[in-house]
Order: C-alpha cells, then sequence, then structure tokens
C-alpha cells in the first residue's frame, strides 16, 4: 500500500511538472533508444550466433598471406588436403566451393552464386531439405549425374514453386542438371546461398601451382579453444611453407567464426567503437538525467526537511524519490524500445539493401526477445544509477538547518563540487565520443571523395562469365570480346568499351611474386602484388596517365613473350633505382613465366580506399594474352555522368544475351554506384557515428547549460552581493567563464587524450582518421559550447535588479 | 556640512500582470555628510526598498535622486556598479558573505572590482579595515568558521574597505544576539564617530536610538522625520 501510494505521489509529481518531466524522458529516451538500437543491431548481425546445434562451434579457416587475411575460397586444394589427414582439433573438416554459375532456361539466364559442398555441409548447419534430399559425397564421384538442390528463390521465381519440381532438368552453366531437392526459404548457408552442387574440387593428377582454392570449415571439437586451433594450423602452414617454400611462401592460415569472417577482421573493433559510443551517450544522459533529478531534490529540500523532522526514515525518504526515477526511466525505456524498433525497421528496409552483398541469413536486425530483456535490464539500472545518488545526497544534509532556513541561496561546497565534476564528466566524454565519431565520419568522407587513379563518373561497368564447356580456347574467348565490344560500340550512348579482370574500388587477386635477379633464400619471403587483366586501351579508356614505356597494344599477343603494365607504387616499393621498364618479375605461387614491365602508370585503388590498399603496387596484364572467362566489361558512355544515361543496363542485358546465351551480363550498374556499394558498410557506420556525435553533443549541451544554469540560478544570491559591492557584468562574466574555462579545460585535458587513443585505435583498422582539423576543431567547437552554456544563465541572473538578486531562494 | 543624498518625489511601483504594488511614494529625503540616519517602520512598509534605492541596487519609477551632488537616476548600469563600488558600503543583514572565500578575500572583494589600485594596496585597506573591526587575526578563515558576530564584524569591513562615502544597512543586527548585537552596533558608533555617514533600516530601538535621526516610513511614505532624540523622548513620555 505505501508504495503505491508512492509511486502515486511521484507519478502526481512528474504530471505536475510536465517541462521537468518531458525534458528528463527526451535525455533518457535518447541515450536508451541509441543503446537499446546499437545492441539490437550488433546481436542481430555482427555477433549473432549460428542458429544450429553445433553453432558456436563451426569455423571458417582461412588464409594468412603476406600478413593479409583472405576469407572464402583462400586454401589451396592441396593444402586443404595436407590439413584434412593432420588436424586434430575439429571433428568436421571440409571444404566447398563458390562459383557464378549461369542458369538459362529456353527464354531466360539467371546468375547465382553457387555453392558446391559435400555432405558435411548439411549436416553441420542441420539442413532438412523441403522437398527431395540434399547433396551427397556420391553426387561428387567421377561420371556420377550431376545433381544440384535449388533454393526456395530459385523454386518460387522459376517453377512457379511446383510440388513437382523434383527430376526436372536446369541447364547450369550449359550442362544440364538434374534437381534432387528443394530447400526452405530459411536456409541460405553459408551466407546467402540460392543453389548447392556436389563437390568435385580435388588435388589428385593436378599439378600444386594449378590447385583450385578452396572454402574451408570445419567443427571444433567440444573443449577445444579457438587459440588451440590456431596454434595447431599455425603449425601444419609452417609445415607446408617449409616444403613448398616458393608457392606457400609468407602464407599461414587461422579459424574464426562465420561471423568474424563474414565482416572481416575489422568487425571487433568496430564493435568495440560503438559500443564505447553508445556507453559514453547512455552515461551522458543518466549523468544529466541524475543531475536534472538532484536539483529537484535540492528545491524540494524543505519538503524532505519537514517530512524528516516528521518522523519518515531515510530509507523511505530515499525509496520516495527513486520512485520518480524510476518511473521516467519506465516511460523513456518503453519508448526507446519503440524508438529503436522504428529505426532497426528502417536499418533493414534502406540500408541492409544497399549492401553490395545480401546479409547473411543469421541476421535479424530487430527487436528480439533478447533486446527486450537488455532494454529492461539497461532501464532498471539507469533508473539505479540516476535515482539514488541524488536520493541519497539529498537526504544527507542537515533538515534542522534547512527549516530554520539558515543558508538560503548558496550552494554548498559537496554540491558546488559535483556540479564541477559533472560539468568535467560531460566535456571528458563528449569530447572523446565527438573526437572519435569525426574521426570515423572524416575518414568515410574522405574515402569517399577519394581518386581512384581512374575515370569513375561517365564509366558504367557489367560482369560477364563465360560457360567453362564452350570457352575453353583462349581465341574463343578473345573472340566473344571483340564481339561484345564491336556491337556494344555500335550504341550510340556508348563512347568506348573495355575489359578488365577488376574494377576500381573492388578487391583483385594479391600474389607473391619473386623479382628477376633477387636471391630470396632458401627460406624465401616473397613480395606481393595485386594483379589485373586488362584490354589493350582500358588504359585510355579509364583515362589513366602513362608516366613512361608504352600501354598494350598489337605486339602483346598470346604467343609473344608476357608484358606487363606497372603502377607508381610497384616501382617504388621493388625497384629502389627507380627503373622499372625492361625489368622481370614472376609470380611465385603458380609459373614460371616471366613478365617484362613495358610501362608504367599511375596507381588506381582496388578494394576499400583504406591505407593499406591505396600503397598496394599492381601489376596490370594483359587480357589479350591471357583471356579469362570471367571479366568485368568498361562502358564509357557519351554522357559526362553515367547515371544521366536511361536504359543502359536492359540494353548491356539484351546484347550479352544474344551474344551469348549462357552468360548474361550480370552487376550492371555504374562504377559509381558499385563503388559506394563497395563502401556501403563503412558509410553505414559513418551515418551511425553521426547520430552519435548529434546525441553527445545535444545532451552534453543541455547536460551542461543545465548544471551551469542550476550553479548560477544557486548563485544568484552571490551574483546579488557582488552586483551590491560594485561587480559590474562584465566583472561577474569574466568570474563565471574563468570558472567554466577550469573545469572545460581539465575535461579537455582528460577527454582530448581519451579520444586521440580511440581514433588512432580505429586508424589502425583504417575505420577512421585523425587531422589537426579535427583535433583542433572538436575542443574549439566543446569551448564554445561551454560558454554558451554560461554565457545565458548568466546574463538571465543579471537581467535582475541587484535587490531582486539579494532576495533570491 | 553638504548634502550627500538628496530623494525627490521617489516612487517605485511594482508591477504585475495585473497588481500595482505602490511600495514607496513621494519620498523626499536629505542625508548629510557624516549623518547617522536611522529608517523604520513595520515590516513592508519599504524599508528595504529604500535602501534598496538608496544603494543603487535598485531602480525608482519616478523622481530624482542625486549622490553627492550627481544626477544617478538616469546613468547606465556600469556607472552604477562604479559608484556602488567606490562611493557606497553594504552591510546586511544575513551578513552575505560568500563561503567560497577567505575573510580577507571576501574583505577584498569589493576592492578587486577596482581598477585604481593595486595588490599591495588592496592588501593594506584589507588589513586596516580588519584591523578597526577586531578582526586581523581571522583573515584566512572561511566564514563557515566564524561566529555570526564575527561574521557581521567582517561584513562591515567589507563594506568599509574602500572609504565609501555611505554606509548602508540593512538590520544588522537582525541575525545577532545581543551581545553581539551590542558589538556592532558600538563598532557603527565608532565609524560615525570617526566621520562615516551611515543609513541603516532597523527594528530594533536600542539600535536606532543611536542613530541622530530616524525616520518612520508608513505604507511608503515617510510619516516621520526627526532627531533620535525627540523620537525616543516623545516615545518615553507616551
Amino acid at each position: 500500500m505505501n508504495t503505491l501510494s508512492d509511486i502515486n505521489f511521484a507519478l502526481r509529481t512528474l504530471i505536475k511538472n510536465p517541462k521537468f518531466t518531458a525534458l528528463t524522458v527526451f535525455v533518457m529516451t535518447t541515450g536508451l533508444t541509441l543503446c537499446i538500437y546499437m545492441f539490437s543491431f550488433i546481436h542481430g548481425s555482427l555477433v549473432a550466433p549460428l542458429p544450429f546445434e553445433k553453432g558456436d562451434r563451426i569455423r571458417a579457416v582461412d588464409t594468412i598471406k603476406s600478413g593479409m587475411e583472405y576469407q572464402g575460397a583462400s586454401v589451396r586444394v592441396h593444402d586443404f588436403e595436407y590439413l584434412k589427414e593432420r588436424v586434430q582439433s575439429y571433428e568436421v573438416f571440409s571444404a566447398y566451393t563458390v562459383n557464378t554459375v549461369n542458369i538459362s532456361t529456353s527464354d531466360r539466364a539467371l546468375k547465382f552464386r553457387g555453392h558446391y559442398v559435400q555432405e558435411s555441409f548439411f549436416e553441420i548447419s542441420d539442413a532438412k531439405p523441403l522437398l527431395g534430399r540434399l547433396i551427397t559425397n556420391d553426387d561428387g564421384l567421377s561420371g556420377a549425374e550431376p545433381v544440384t538442390v535449388i533454393s526456395h528463390t530459385i523454386w518460387q521465381n522459376m517453377f512457379a514453386g511446383d510440388k513437382n519440381v523434383l527430376g526436372k532438368k536446369l541447364r547450369i552453366n550449359t550442362e544440364p542438371t538434374t534437381i534432387v531437392g528443394v530447400m526452405p526459404d530459411s536456409y541460405q548457408f553459408p551466407s546467402a546461398g540460392r543453389i548447392w552442387l556436389p563437390y568435385t574440387t580435388t588435388a589428385k593428377g593436378i599439378a600444386r601451382k594449378n590447385g583450385r582454392s578452396v572454402a574451408v570449415y570445419g567443427v571444433l571439437k567440444p573443449g577445444i579453444s579457438d587459440e588451440q586451433a590456431n596454434i595447431e594450423l599455425r603449425g601444419l602452414m609452417a609445415e607446408l611453407e617449409e616444403t613448398y617454400p616458393k608457392l606457400n611462401s609468407n602464407t599461414s592460415a587461422h579459424a574464426w567464426t562465420f561471423q568474424a569472417a563474414a565482416m572481416g577482421s575489422g568487425t571487433q573493433i568496430v564493435i568495440l567503437a560503438m559500443e564505447l559510443s553508445v556507453g559514453f551517450i547512455l552515461l551522458l544522459a543518466c549523468i544529466n538525467v541524475g543531475n536534472l533529478l538532484f536539483s529537484r531534490a535540492i528545491e524540494k529540500g524543505k519538503e524532505t526537511a519537514i517530512r524528516t523532522a516528521l518522523g519518515a526514515p531515510r530509507a523511505k525518504l530515499v525509496m520516495q524519490m527513486m520512485w520518480e526515477s524510476t518511473l521516467i526511466c519506465i516511460i523513456s525505456g518503453v519508448l526507446a524500445v519503440l524508438f529503436a524498433g522504428l529505426w532497426l525497421e528502417l536499418t533493414n528496409k534502406g540500408l541492409l539493401s544497399s549492401f553490395p552483398f545480401e546479409p547473411p541469413f543469421w541476421w535479424h536486425v530487430q527487436i528480439t526477445q533478447t533486446s527486450i530483456i537488455a532494454a529492461i535490464v539497461i532501464t532498471l539500472v539507469t533508473a539505479f544509477i540516476t535515482g539514488i545518488l541524488p536520493a541519497l545526497k539529498a537526504t544527507s544534509g542537515d533538515f534542522n538547518a534547512t527549516l530554520r532556513d539558515g543558508t538560503r541561496g548558496a550552494q554548498s561546497k559537496s554540491s558546488g563540487r559535483l556540479s564541477k565534476g559533472i560539468v568535467i564528466a560531460e566535456v571528458v566524454l563528449s569530447c572523446a565520443l565527438l573526437l572519435l565519431s569525426t574521426g570515423m565520419v572524416y575518414s568515410v568522407n574522405q574515402q569517399n571523395n577519394i581518386d581512384y587513379g581512374t575515370s569513375v563518373e561517365n564509366i558504367f561497368t557489367a560482369r560477364v562469365g563465360l560457360p567453362e564447356a564452350e570457352y575453353k580456347s583462349d581465341e574463343k574467348r578473345l573472340q566473344y570480346y571483340q564481339n561484345l565490344k564491336a556491337t556494344l560500340i555500335s550504341e550510340p550512348e556508348i563512347s568506348a568499351v573495355s575489359f578488365t579482370q577488376g574494377l576500381p574500388g573492388n578487391d583483385v587477386p594479391y600474389r607473391t611474386i619473386s623479382l628477376e635477379g633477387v636471391d630470396y633464400g632458401s627460406k624465401p619471403q616473397y613480395p606481393s602484388s595485386s594483379y589485373v587483366g586488362v584490354a589493350n586501351n582500358y588504359f585510355s579508356v579509364m583515362a589513366m596517365n602513362l608516366r613512361e614505356g608504352r600501354t598494350f597494344d598489337s605486339r602483346d599477343k598470346i604467343d609473344s613473350p608476357l608484358t606487363a603494365v606497372v603502377t607508381d607504387n610497384f616501382v617504388n616499393k621493388f625497384f629502389k633505382d627507380g627503373v622499372a621498364l625492361g625489368k622481370r618479375f614472376k609470380f611465385s605461387d603458380s609459373d614460371n613465366a616471366w613478365y617484362t614491365v613495358i610501362g608504367v602508370v599511375n596507381d588506381v585503388i582496388y578494394g576499400q580506399p583504406i591505407p593499406l590498399n591505396i600503397e598496394k603496387p599492381t601489376a596490370f596484364l594483359s587480357l589479350q594474352q591471357a583471356p579469362t572467362r570471367f571479366v568485368a566489361v568498361v562502358i564509357k558512355t557519351t554522357a559526362n555522368d553515367a547515371q544521366d544515361v536511361t536504359g543502359l543496363p536492359e540494353m548491356v542485358a539484351n546484347i550479352t544475351q544474344k551474344i551469348e546465351r549462357d552468360a548474361p551480363a550480370y552487376d550492371v550498374k555504374t562504377l559509381r554506384s558499385s563503388i559506394m556499394a563497395r563502401n556501403a558498410g563503412m558509410n553505414f557506420i559513418s551515418e551511425l557515428f553521426i547520430v552519435f556525435a548529434a546525441a553527445s553533443m545535444v545532451l552534453a549541451f543541455s547536460g551542461i547549460y543545465g548544471v551551469m544554469s542550476n550553479t548560477i540560478i544557486q548563485k544568484t544570491q552571490e551574483i546579488g552581493i557582488k552586483r551590491a559591492l560594485g561587480a559590474d557584468n562584465s566583472d561577474i562574466y569574466k568570474h563565471f567563464i574563468k570558472q567554466g574555462l577550469k573545469q572545460l579545460v581539465i575535461g579537455l585535458c582528460i577527454g582530448v587524450p581519451i579520444g586521440i587513443m580511440l581514433v588512432t585505435m580505429l586508424e589502425k583498422a583504417s575505420l577512421a582518421q585523425g587531422s589537426l582539423m579535427i583535433y583542433v576543431g572538436v575542443p574549439a567547437f566543446i569551448s564554445f559550447v561551454i560558454l554558451l552554456a554560461v554565457y545565458y544563465p548568466v546574463s538571465r541572473a543579471l537581467k535582475m535588479e541587484p535587490c531582486a538578486a539579494l532576495r533570491h531562494e | 556640512m553638504k548634502t550627500l543624498i538628496k530623494l525627490t518625489n521617489i516612487k517605485k511601483v511594482f508591477s504585475t500582470d495585473e497588481v500595482e504594488t505602490h511600495a514607496l511614494s513621494d519620498i523626499n529625503l536629505e542625508v548629510k555628510q557624516g549623518e547617522y540616519l536611522s529608517i523604520a517602520g513595520p515590516s513592508g512598509c519599504g524599508k528595504s526598498t529604500l535602501l534598496s534605492l538608496l544603494g543603487l541596487l535598485d531602480t525608482s519609477s519616478s523622481g530624482s535622486y542625486t549622490l553627492d551632488g550627481h544626477d544617478v537616476v538616469d546613468i547606465n548600469a556600469k556607472q552604477r556598479a562604479v559608484i556602488r563600488n567606490k562611493e557606497i558600503g553594504f552591510i546586511f543583514q544575513s551578513f552575505n558573505l560568500i563561503s567560497e572565500l577567505t575573510v580577507a578575500e571576501n574583505v577584498a572583494l569589493p576592492l578587486t572590482y577596482r581598477k585604481d589600485l593595486n595588490k599591495t594596496e588592496r592588501t593594506d585597506l584589507v588589513t586596516a579595515a580588519l584591523e578597526k573591526v577586531d578582526m586581523g587575526h581571522r583573515t584566512k578563515h572561511y566564514p563557515s568558521q566564524l561566529s555570526g558576530g564575527q561574521q557581521q564584524r567582517v561584513a562591515v569591513a567589507r563594506a568599509i574597505a574602500g572609504n565609501p562615502s555611505i554606509i548602508l544597512a540593512d538590520e544588522p543586527t537582525g541575525n545577532l544576539d545581543s551581545k553581539n548585537a551590542e558589538l556592532v552596533m558600538a563598532l557603527l558608533d565608532k565609524l560615525h564617530a570617526e566621520g562615516a555617514t551611515i543609513c541603516m533600516v532597523t527594528h530594533d530601538p536600542r539600535g536606532a536610538k543611536r542613530a541622530d535621526r530616524v525616520i518612520e516610513i508608513f505604507d511608503g511614505r515617510i510619516v516621520s522625520d526627526s532627531p533620535t532624540s525627540e523620537t525616543y523622548i516623545e516615545e518615553a513620555v507616551a
């Protein structure tokens, strides 16, 4: 009953003070919304568990070459088979491959990522087919009938959900293939699988240097830690490096979760930065609400003193005050769950669709049961934190003195210290958070506006993958290139056409090379370079600068000596004398063919524009000398901006299909949108951090303003005394600004190093970038905010006549 | 003796949206240099408002006010601050010392707003003022470490430190016991004897008797203005 009346009293108090209630609820809702959103996002995506029985023990095994972590199909099949025979840490150790597959019917052709898998693949992922059966190891044996298991999407889109689909044939990469199973809609392992085929890759009869790369996965034995598994892997890979020093130079491997592999090695740091940021924001919100409640408690000091005089026990008074914070936090918590839910919905709709890849199927970016539990816990903890300290402080004073009203208007030393401490804490938190956020936003902005070293705006791109059976010979592939180019160039919107294996801003292979005349010893540590096959006219179509020598031309034929055009980075890294023309190199891990450098061009950025990629050396190889089945078509438009050309994607798709029905163009888009999609993840994080920065500024400003305003209100009488003694307005401003500056300097002295440390930490993962502008601008901005927060309440106090200020209570 | 303060037809009206309160009406008052004036009257009659106007802590609604021959009605806030600082010393009922400052710092406070004094001069004036009120031995104490009487003596020192033309005291003994009240009043007597002009609002007849002249205010008007001797003889007779 008492509790009910306490709640009732707290509720009445909140209703009676709508402005106070609105302000505290706003502040707390802001903090809690960000916190719940971030919790739900991180736990629904980046660290979401694999929804399988052994999900917590499933690992991807990827290679590390020259310090770079690769993911997906990165292990040479020979290495995989060597590892499989020896690893002890896994109860399952297997592999799959991924290829783009063309599925064609009589009237259309579609491209999908096909997964070539073994039985264990389905076993570890708890797969149960909706119709038919799964792939078995027998399906992969030589001479077995070609079979496939299709996804629910393909079943619906291509067969309209026909229940008699089993046994029907699909033309996959020109080969008729029997459908033996349909997977349920929910099954998309390993990330966004659409079609599954038998695994046939083997090392048998294949020269090591020609061995394909496979994606390796395993299930750790119970009780085996990642560290143990990695020690074993490193040991076995070291043996391979020892045995095959040329092919396996600088090559190791590591096991990591599928979740980490899907997002890359920087994920943990991003998560840490996000968690720190929302933590800071929630702390700011708690400080602000706590401070507001404390101010209210001081205002109600007389009421508290009367209650104490009437015999109310302290615990009872504390509980009564706590209900106020509890109600504020509960209201805020409910609103925060609603807002966070809406925000997550928007994230799902808008942002995830802009990613260049389909989000892994285990991502569920939404309010879940776990989010609700977390929201309840966070809300209750914040209610306790924001309520208990003000309540204890407010009930610990001399109630007799309060009743006698002997200390009117004065701010006690301890509450003065508390106010100063709050301002310092707000400066520290907002400074660290703003530096971190601006560092990230600055970095992403730099990345979005970076010069990739080629034309970008007037370029359209498309990818084609020629079927292996039909395009085994180099001549046929070259013929295809010529046909496609001739057809496309006849279109009025197109001014030039070229081909490349990799587009700027997209990842390209990175391999170890050896330079002619350099002795790498018996345990060679070969350097690495990116390499990209390009057509003869690629450099002119992409408006690249030839530094010296020549680019590819008709002299670079299939049967003539191999040639390469290298970038400035390549020259600077490998030819200290600056002379590159005529020098030779070869790829140390595959063949013995030497490439002669015939020209040097400007650097081009492949992959995300992070320092590591910006500094990478690149060798361009002639597609004329080594035409590949998979290429990107580069289409230069007559318009300055490729986005202005309408109907081009459809036109390119039609033309490619007319030329080769089994090789429809896919990923038809402008180069700019391809680059933007590649940066979508970083842009998303950057946008989040803009929200963090804005929230922290709003909270810090309102908090500091609140504290300063409260301090100045409590010092109104002191202002009156000083004015009575002859202080003019400027003296009063100076006094408070000086006090504010002291707290500002202390706050900045702590906050700036923390912020710089956080930026540096993210800088190492290429997620943020510091600059003098940020390190000066952010503290300057906070100083400006503090000055405003001091100026306004002081000017308000100065509007009072000194005699009114003297009487102020 | 020259006229230090001259108020002519002073009115003070406090207005809210609905109510107009006439705190002071038709106040005409002259205070000579060296005079010791006591302002008496019941609670809410306008005594403190008058003292606020005299001390330039508030502005009148109409009327004229000359201080030491200078019109102080139409001057700006900065000029008013300069006059408060140099010409007026305040003593308040609740002492109004700043709790975060030491005794010496409190006394030095008005002097820190003056541009014409260097640090040594300020220190000398503070020391002299504290010696005068017999508080020279407590310079480093904080107000909370002093008794009420001691705090008011420090407040008196602060009021006289800058050698003002006039001392305005608002119920200076209101928060003190009789013994300490006597000490403070004796201090004011001493200052008066040394030539200080004092205007004091007080309820306490014992304090009022010490002044040369008493004005009584009722409902915002001066209802009597006479030498102290006459006022208290009449009261005694009555």
